[in-house]
């Protein structure tokens, strides 16, 4: 059995082609149940993200280039495209590079931003899609769920998605950086822009108990309020936020600083100088720079988060290349497996086969043993098998050996031709 | 024993460097290898003390070698301590190779007389004085080890440098929180140690104060630390200043541990670093 992938994905199809790819779950389904034909195609597997659409899929060895063309033309027929349009844009894989190719995708260094959390889910759903679907079968189980385990070792052993790329998530890294904890902070929202609201939002799924809206239209921050169970505070009582909040995000439209130093300083002063985390994500800026002078207050405007991503995403490329070894040893663990797979019947049918032998020479043979009670005779039976399973057990063993450590397509149907398994 | 201490040597250097190395690429299983290797350097080191103690027949807290060993076990316990409440891994980069170099001093050092003299193995009072002043420095080593991962951790943020460090320090209030929390014990320690060191010394000589260098020292330092809690247990919060103050402070542990013996006095006893 072969492994074919072929597929489109951000580096090789603009977004106008994977939107006419794209699947969805249904229409997955669908699709795998009409390309599994059980003859060229035996298993299928879709996967399709806003990134990338992909077919993973299992033929007969022989039969490799007429099942990649069958995938392509599915591809083209599913988009209404016509045929061989794709191919520009068609990445094809088999084999060791098809699981490869698989286990990156899985472990999110194939992805735009790499190490993102969510296209191991996108993989894992394609495949209860294709199970529900019944065509991920013997080959595909084996591969996903080892590609699984990959990821989750790439997510433990390197620190891949250790470090935040959103704006939006900065203010939770940051947050973390001053604080312990962010159990039972205050946070502040001074204006109601979205990318505060997002902010605020991973502030409070990291633990912070209090949120406070301060917006000039009440009404904009009465209805924000509602969504977190948060507390809204008139635009002139800022102040009274401010001394409260641990961590304060800004991202009014106005044209002019919102928040400044004096107030900075009032608000520390309330709050016995603990230490307070400024995030000003608009632009013009709202909070006057001078504000970060203030002792234990630490401000951040977007520049400053634009070059923490920056320099998270260097850290994430760093360990994206230990990400690249571990991938690399289990494709050579999982190519090991298969091969094993491939073999482990035929060695069986082999052992079956001198077996049987033995049993003949028996059944040939046992008019001139004489009388003999039942013991007797099933002690004779015993004897041969035995013999003939210890002889045959180290030419077996060697046979496995051979198999580990060499081509997995080409070497188990030679070994059942040779000794006429089939029949 | 020195084959043993050396044996306990190899431990700390090999916890030192995995320290370092978990701190440099963030690896769990080589933090782990480095927690390992420092509990099980500890427990030989406590045999090691014993065995000390028990052949020699003194406290193992005397001669300069003895002091040297006895200090850095301090260390790893105290470190130890804060790794189990903390978990702030970061310390140990910085601590465990410090203590390898104690370890290491004391082994090249002369190993001196085995007998202390009578007068100061014969009393209780002695090693319960030097025990606690060692504690108290160690306690203060880890305030003066906080107080500097303050100051980097605020001046990365407050500069915006998101370097390596930046990312391998621990939070400001954990950090601050460890300061304060150690220059408390150390400070009840240095209490307690120099209240019984003036209880021994007037059983003995009939009086309290001698006036030497490490006496005046001390006592410096005794204030300092006191300074510093109250500076900050009152009222607000006072990052950056307190942490000054907890790296002034082990200057003056330096003195007085290292610095007396060079100017002499009553606290210099032949060999001895001097208590």
């Amino acid at each position: 059995m072969s492994i074919i992938l072929i597929g489109v994905n951000h580096k090789t199809a603009p977004v106008e082609i994977r939107e006419r790819l794209a699947f969805s779950d249904a229409a997955c389904a669908d699709g795998l149940r009409r390309l599994v034909d059980g003859e060229v195609v035996r298993e299928g597997l879709i996967v399709s993200t806003c990134n990338r659409v992909e077919i993973l899929s299992a033929t007969a060895a022989e039969q490799v280039e007429s099942g990649a063309g069958r995938l392509a033309q599915f591809l083209d027929a599913a988009a209404n495209l016509p045929a061989g349009f794709l191919s520009n844009h068609l990445y094809r894989h088999t084999d060791e590079e098809a699981v490869r190719h698989l286990f990156r995708v899985a472990s999110s260094l194939d992805s735009m931003v790499v190490g993102e959390p969510q296209v191991l889910g996108q993989v894992r759903r394609a495949y209860s899609v294709a199970v529900e679907a019944g065509t991920a079968g013997r080959i595909l189980n084996r591969l996903v769920h080892h590609t699984f385990r990959v990821a989750k070792r790439v997510r433990n052993e390197t620190g891949i998605a250790a470090n935040a790329v959103s704006i939006s998530y900065m203010a939770v890294e940051l947050g973390k950086k001053i604080f312990d904890s962010l159990k039972g902070c205050t946070v502040l929202l001074i204006g109601a822009g979205e990318m505060a609201e997002l902010s605020a939002r991973h502030l409070v799924n990291a633990g912070a108990s209090r949120v406070l809206i301060a917006n000039r239209t009440e009404e904009t921050a009465r209805q924000i309020a509602a969504e977190f169970g948060a507390v809204t505070v008139p635009f002139e009582q800022l102040d009274q936020g401010l001394a409260e909040a641990d961590v304060v995000i800004c991202s009014t439209g106005a044209p002019t600083y919102v928040l400044t130093e004096a107030q900075a300083r009032r608000a520390l002063g309330r709050r016995r100088n603990r230490p307070t985390c400024f995030i000003d994500i608009s632009v013009p800026r709202n909070i006057d720079p001078a504000v970060g002078k203030v002792p234990n207050v630490f401000l951040f405007d977007i520049d400053d988060l634009e070059s923490v991503i920056t320099s998270n995403i260097r850290e994430r490329e760093r360990e994206a290349e230990r990400a690249e070894l571990i991938v690399r040893s289990e494709v050579m663990q999982f190519q090991q497996s298969l091969r094993l797979m491939d073999v482990g019947p035929t060695i069986g049918a082999l052992r079956e086969m001198f077996q049987e032998v033995a049993r003949a020479e028996m059944a040939r043979q046992r008019k001139r043993l004489g009388v003999l009670t039942k013991e007797q005779e099933a002690a004779i039976e015993a004897l041969l098998v035995s013999t003939v399973n210890k002889i045959s057990h180290p030419i077996l063993n060697q046979m496995r050996r051979f198999y580990e450590t060499s081509e997995p397509a080409a070497s188990a149907p030679q070994a059942e031709d040779s000794f006429d398994l089939d029949e | 024993m020195r084959s043993l201490l050396a044996t306990v040597l190899a431990a700390y250097l090999i916890a030192a460097i995995h320290s370092i190395l978990a701190f440099i690429n963030k690896r769990r299983s080589v933090q782990r290898v480095a927690e390992w290797a420092t509990i099980a350097g500890f427990i030989l080191h406590t045999i090691t003390l014993a065995v000390d103690w028990m052949i020699d027949g003194h406290y193992p807290l005397f001669f300069l070698r003895e002091t040297l060993s006895f200090l850095a076990w301090a260390l790893v316990a105290v470190y130890a301590l804060v790794l189990y409440r903390y978990r702030a891994q970061a310390v140990g980069a910085f601590t465990m190779p410090l203590i390898s170099v104690l370890l290491f001093i004391a082994l090249l050092v002369n190993p001196g007389p085995t007998d202390a003299p009578e007068a100061f193995s014969a009393t209780r009072l002695f090693p319960i004085h030097t025990t606690l002043v060692i504690f108290a420095y160690a306690a203060f080593f880890i305030v003066f080890m906080a107080s500097v991962m303050y100051l980097l951790q605020e001046r990365n943020l407050k500069l915006k440098t998101f370097s390596a460090i930046f990312h391998r320090l621990p939070p400001l209030t954990t950090i601050n929180e460890l300061a304060t929390s150690s220059a408390v014990v150390g400070l009840t320690l240095l209490t307690l140690g120099i209240a019984t060191g003036m209880i021994w010394s007037w059983n003995r000589y009939g009086r309290m104060w001698h006036n030497d260098p490490k006496e005046i020292f001390a006592a410096l330092t005794w204030l300092v630390y006191l300074v510093l809690i109250i500076y900050r247990s009152t009222a607000s919060w006072r990052g950056r200043r307190a942490a000054w103050l907890g790296v002034l402070g082990f200057a003056l542990v330096l003195c007085t541990l290292f610095g007396a013996r060079l100017l002499g006095g009553y606290h210099t006893f032949g060999l001895l670093l001097g208590f």
